[in-house]
């Protein structure tokens, strides 16, 4: 669905873009993680028609997004992260509007403007004035203007920000049903949303994807090896050599908190002691309340690929 | 063209919508009208003719007319960032250019017919004027150069408004714009070597003045014709700047 192949762009002399090439297939929802100014809005708005690249070639659907760029605008929905509205229109009247900007006429235009406002659940603020309307209920109407006009792809720059807990899980869910029958880029920031949302993530810094992946592929590049939480009472100076002996775990280290030990056993990779580790507690008595493999989230792998150097 | 249509619906709405509109349009009618009813009590038993002395009134307040309506067209959806969901909608510049270009001449339009309209109010106006001192033939006349001296100011304003974000610095730019134009001919017939013919082709008052006697020449018509089509297709071509690669 999405082709972009060694995509620059220069804003004077800040290279914003430094041949970036990446995939989306068909049905794909993709997450797009980056730093602040990393050039995730620069691509996002390039991929609209919006911006227009230094070099390299982006198409969407197989047509080129500048040579081709009223087809390829008919099948994109856009939501950009600013949501710019025009605050005196009524939010029925602006979807309207919308609408016919996308050639959608008489009762089809009708039944997209009901379907649409009932998947944003926009029914409440339907003729209310823009201008007036919550932050959360701004970011549904830019999110139903995109989905107006049945677009193919949908490219959302940060839909999530700014929202409240409970406006985020609804824009999740919608975005989750969405994904079912659309192509989806999004960018965010709220990395567990991405990694609940979305079956692959590109990550780019400074200009470059650094990572291109499925979500949990790219949980398993971490550096380091994998962890097992245990917390478990007895005896501490017996419960040591017995964990160390452990085939597969490496370190340990731990602290004890009103006699519960919880004790971080750093495991050999591909290993899975919490067997043998149950097993061991169960022979010698011991009580275990927890025992658990320390889940790696994608925050992590953001954050180590995206950390600068330190100084020297 | 059904997209200029919608823009053109939208842009109007927008303009009506708020209150600018109206003080706008008050302002220059009641300027306008002034500076005419003024204007003939002073001219009372001379032989300026009335049609003169109105279109000489509106041409006065034109500029003020034009900037307010065409400075926030582009540089009000720039500053909102709106310009962004409007550029990435399938839609083409030339087509977001004369939405928003018919848009601001209809208001126009609409603003100047009853400045116009104000000559025939005249005897109720102004005791001791007769309307059969105004020539319906020369109202007619000022009205279609009129008509086309706003369209080439709008086209103007248009064009400077998308070189903007700020509405102030785009209004600014525009009011001077217009003053320029309309002054283009006297500055011309002042500046040494410059042909009095080239400076009486370009001097928009002198047009205006011949028009309101009822002297239809296609010459400034087509001047302002071409003016008009010169400034909206280099508006387009600005437009279409953001395309170019960075």
């Amino acid at each position: 669905m999405i082709d972009v192949e060694n995509l620059t762009r220069h804003f004077g002399r800040t290279v914003a873009l430094d041949g970036v090439s990446f995939h989306v297939a068909r049905g794909e929802v993709v997450g797009f993680l980056g730093p602040n100014g990393a050039g995730k809005t620069t691509t996002l708005r390039i991929l609209a028609g919006y911006l227009p690249a230094t070099a390299g070639q982006v198409r969407v659907a197989g047509l080129d997004v500048w040579r081709d760029s009223l087809a390829v605008r008919r099948r994109i929905g856009y939501l950009p992260e600013t949501v710019p509205l025009y605050d005196e229109m009524r939010v029925h009247e602006f979807l309207s509007y919308r609408g016919r900007l996308r050639g959608l006429r008489g009762a089809r235009l009708r039944r997209r403007l009901d379907e649409t406002i009932a998947a944003c659940e926009l029914e409440d603020c339907r003729r209310q004035i823009i201008g007036r309307l919550s932050r959360g209920y701004r970011q549904r109407v830019g999110l139903a203007d995109s989905l107006l006009h049945e677009p193919e792809l949908l490219i959302l720059d940060e839909p999530t920000i700014g929202l409240d807990p409970h406006q985020v899980r609804h824009a999740r869910d919608l975005i989750r049903r969405l994904g079912q029958n659309h192509t989806i880029l999004l960018s965010s920031h709220i990395l567990s949303e991405v990694e609940l949302i979305c079956s692959r993530v590109l990550i780019i810094k400074q200009g470059r994807i650094v990572a291109a992946d499925l979500t949990e592929n790219l949980v398993g590049i971490l550096k380091g090896n994998p962890q097992v939480i245990v917390e478990v009472q007895g005896p501490l100076e017996e419960i040591l050599p017995v964990l160390q002996k452990i085939p597969g775990v490496s370190r340990l280290s731990g602290r004890t908190v009103d006699s519960w030990h919880r004790i971080a056993c750093e495991c050999e990779k591909g290993s899975d002691v919490r067997p043998d580790i149950f097993r061991a507690a169960a022979e010698r008595r011991w009580t275990v309340r927890e025992l658990r493999a320390e889940r790696r989230h994608l925050e992590d792998v953001f954050v180590e690929l995206t950390a600068e150097p330190p100084e020297v | 063209m059904s997209n200029i249509c919608t823009i053109c619906r939208r842009e109007l709405a927008a303009c009506y919508l708020s209150p600018v509109a109206y003080v706008t349009t008050a302002i220059f009618l009641l300027v306008a009208n002034a500076t005419f009813v003024v204007g003939v009590l002073r001219n009372l038993g001379g032989d300026e003719p009335l049609p003169t002395l109105l279109f000489n009134a509106i041409a006065l307040s034109l500029p003020i007319l034009v900037t307010v309506i065409t400075m926030r067209l582009f540089a009000e959806e720039k500053r909102s960032g709106t310009i962004e969901i409007l550029l990435t909608a399938p839609v083409r510049d030339v087509e977001v250019v004369l939405g928003k270009y018919a848009a601001a001449l209809i208001f126009a339009a609409l603003a100047l017919a009853p400045a116009v309209a104000a000559i025939f109010a005249l005897d109720w106006l102004c005791p001791g004027v007769t309307l059969a001192d105004v020539d319906p033939g020369a109202v007619l006349a000022g009205s279609l150069l009129l008509a086309a001296q706003c369209a080439m100011f709008t086209a103007l304003g248009t064009l400077i408004s998308l070189t903007s974000p700020n509405q102030i610095v785009s209004g600014i730019a525009c009011f001077l714009a217009i003053w320029l134009a309309l002054m283009l001919g006297w500055l011309l017939s002042l500046a040494p070597g410059v042909p009095p013919r080239l400076a009486e082709a370009v001097a928009a008052t002198t047009h205006l003045e011949d028009f309101a006697r009822g002297v239809i020449d296609a010459r400034p018509l087509l001047l302002y014709a071409s003016g008009t089509a010169l400034l909206l297709f280099v508006a387009v071509r600005l437009l279409e700047t953001r395309r170019w690669a960075g």
